[in-house]
């Protein structure tokens, strides 16, 4: 244990004392996302449209619509409820209210002193567009304030509903993409610095002492880990903070998948270390699968937008699942693959790249 | 302990009809040897004579095709692990983590061994205390040689290998080591070392196998190696193109005469009587010996009559 802790520390004292590994790993991202975040912070204005269904065709039904429609900066598009739904799907409208069956009844009962539970309406947003959610409730807020009076018990209350949108705000979509993207570099970055330590005969040295394979490999494994875990939370917190993107979802599963995610590219890093000879051949190898998995694991592009044969592709790669799985953690994205799904081909990756590396990595 | 006492009477290093093939170029080619308890022994002979695979095989970081070994009374075949706690090895190269500095390094490796000499002791051992901050990849050739000695050193091994641990140190260091070495040995340990410079195995080893081929042409201690195949002198001068190899043969006293790059030896029982002979022969010739010298026989001219070339780099 204590020569696992010794090792992880001088792994993790090379790794920061190499300037170049650094900047790659955790403010090239952020640059990348500063980037992103300032090209698309102008789009999304103040006004906001809803989709208004009226399931209840009451005279109440009709007042609440007109305080909406009397507010400054909202729009109201009559709609049915399934319509509604597309519309806010693909970005036409913010939001959807809906005035439910019995609406106007259940209020009449209210006013006449009848006391009674309030009367929901139901307002669908997006959990992943925080700022728009906001101004989404203030608006009926300010309408339900007029509505009720004062009244206590409120007469009418919001029924908050959530509908997840293709259309994620570009910057979003983009802070999950790009902690996926960091992770995969942390994990298959490390075949460089193996294959350097090889190529030194490091590892030869290493082997005429009673360190075991497992604590050298189990070192690089909460090396890895660890940066991976300093990428997300410099990530998040820039994306919270600089941009407004909430985390919606559990941080315990987003650092499940953090976890789960460094150890499969890690893995996969073993795998590039197992093949190449050379430090120089290892940072090739490292390129060459960097670059397609980043352009065709919809970290940028969607993956619906690709060609048909470069979407069979995206379906293998791993950082199509991870960044996935970090979109729809984090943000609310809309699901390419189930979480299940994406955690099982992580691990899938995983347990193929182990099984590989450890028949084929050379020590000496 | 019963072990410790037997480990003591028998050999630390047993090595039997060891051979080692890398694809069709045999690397260690069938060698015998024993290195007893306290004992500097040393494998000499030019790069490629398969010292350092024989070396890597004892440390167990190399699978022998044949042979057996056995190291502190271990087989290393089953044993390797076993045997890595007790035994210290600094490789032909000696480069290290090079972001880390020389006593992160060595606080590393002893983190690897349950007991371990303290840091300050090593760097002092070594005289690496002005660089002890330094990453190791600003350290001079000599200063990573000393490094990784101290490596070798950090879990205070019954048995020392090391691979040319001299092989670019400057004079000085190179004299400190030899120190080392011989403080090793006072302390009861026992050190293998390869080399390929016969002043150094002259100096320290009680006794050294000469390597060429992956074969062991000849092992025994200095004395014994000289005197077993000169009772003779040498006579020593550059090479000139007047006179050849009979003429020289046939002088007074000489009883070989050989050629190590651009001298001639002439081995004599006479060493008088054949300078006179020459100086006779060159002055027929017009000619003047130049860098005339005598000397006693060393490895060096074992080395050359066991090969018929000389051992540098």
């Amino acid at each position: 244990m204590q020569a696992l802790l010794a090792l992880t520390l001088a792994n993790i004292r090379s790794y920061t004392r190499d300037r170049a590994a650094v900047f790659w790993t955790l403010a090239f991202p952020l640059v990348f996302i500063v980037l992103f975040g300032l090209i698309f912070q102008g789009s999304g204005g103040a006004r906001l449209t809803f989709a208004w269904v009226d399931d209840d065709r009451s005279e109440a039904a009709l007042q609440l619509k007109a305080a909406f429609d009397a507010l400054e900066g909202v729009t109201l598009v009559d709609a049915t409820r399934q319509g509604a739904t597309d519309d806010m799907q693909v970005g036409k409208v913010d939001s959807i209210i809906v005035v439910p069956a019995g609406y106007g009844a259940a209020l009449a009962a209210s006013e006449s002193g009848g006391g009674g539970p309030p009367t929901p309406i139901e307002v669908y947003t997006d959990p992943s567009r925080p700022q728009l959610q906001g101004s989404i409730y203030q608006a009926v807020g300010t309408v339900l304030g007029v509505v009720n009076l004062g009244g206590r018990p409120p007469l009418v209350v919001p029924n908050p509903q959530t509908v997840q949108t293709e259309n994620l705000n570009a910057i979003s979509y983009f802070v999950p993409s790009m902690l996926g993207l960091s992770i995969m570099q942390v994990g298959i970055f490390a075949a460089i610095p193996l294959v350097a330590d090889r190529e030194k005969l490091i590892l030869k040295r290493l082997a005429a002492t009673p360190l075991r394979r497992w604590q050298l490999v189990g070192s690089n494994v909460l090396m890895r880990v660890l940066i991976a875990f300093s990428q997300a939370v410099i990530i998040v917190a820039v994306g919270t903070l600089a941009f407004g993107v909430e985390v919606v979802g559990s941080l315990l599963l987003v650092a499940g998948f953090v976890t789960l995610g460094a150890m499969a590219f890690l893995a996969l890093g073993y795998v590039i270390a197992s093949f190449a000879k050379t430090e120089d051949a290892a940072n090739g190898m490292t390129s060459m699968i960097q670059f397609p998995m980043m352009f065709l694991s919809g970290a940028f592009f969607q993956i619906d937008q690709m060609p048909q044969f470069l979407q069979v592709v995206a379906r293998l790669i791993p950082l199509t699942y991870l960044a996935d799985a970090l979109r729809q953690v984090m943000v609310g994205g809309a699901a390419f693959a189930p979480l299940w799904v994406c955690a099982a081909v992580l691990l899938g990756w995983l347990v193929v790249c182990f099984g590989i590396a450890a028949r084929k990595f050379q020590w000496q | 302990m019963q072990i410790e006492g037997a480990v003591a009477a028998d050999p630390v290093i047993r090595v039997r009809g060891l051979i080692k093939r890398y694809g069709d170029v045999v690397a260690v080619d069938g060698i015998d040897f024993d290195v007893a308890a306290g004992e500097v022994f040393g494998l000499l002979g030019p790069n490629g004579a398969g010292k350092t695979t024989t070396v890597e095989i004892l440390e167990g970081l190399r699978t022998p095709d044949a042979g057996s070994v056995t190291v502190l009374g271990v087989d290393v075949a089953d044993g390797a692990a076993s045997l890595k706690p007790r035994i210290g090895v600094s490789l032909q190269t000696a480069s290290m983590y090079p972001k880390l500095t020389v006593g992160e390094v060595i606080d590393l490796f002893r983190s690897f061994y349950r007991e371990s000499r303290p840091t300050d002791e090593l760097i002092d051992m070594l005289e690496l205390g002005e660089r002890r901050n330094a990453q190791t990849k600003d350290l001079s050739g000599g200063q990573r040689q000393r490094l990784a000695v101290a490596l070798a050193l950090v879990n205070d091994p019954e048995l020392v290998f090391l691979d040319e641990p001299t092989t670019g140190l400057d004079p000085a260091a190179r004299r400190a080591l030899w120190d080392l070495i011989r403080g090793l040995k006072a302390a009861g340990r026992s050190v293998l070392l390869t080399t390929h410079y016969m002043e150094e195995a002259e100096i320290l080893c009680d006794r050294l196998a000469i390597m060429d081929h992956g074969r062991i042409l000849e092992m025994g201690t200095v004395d014994e190696l000289i005197s077993k195949r000169f009772k003779e002198r040498a006579v020593r001068f550059d090479a000139t193109d007047g006179i050849d190899d009979s003429q020289l043969a046939g002088l007074a006293s000489v009883t070989s005469v050989k050629h190590d790059e651009d001298a001639i030896l002439l081995y004599s029982s006479d060493v008088a009587a054949t300078v006179g002979a020459l100086l006779a022969l060159t002055e027929s010739h017009g000619l003047e010996p130049q860098n005339l010298g005598i000397r006693r026989a060393t490895l060096e001219d074992v080395f050359l009559d066991l090969t018929g070339r000389a051992l540098r780099d």
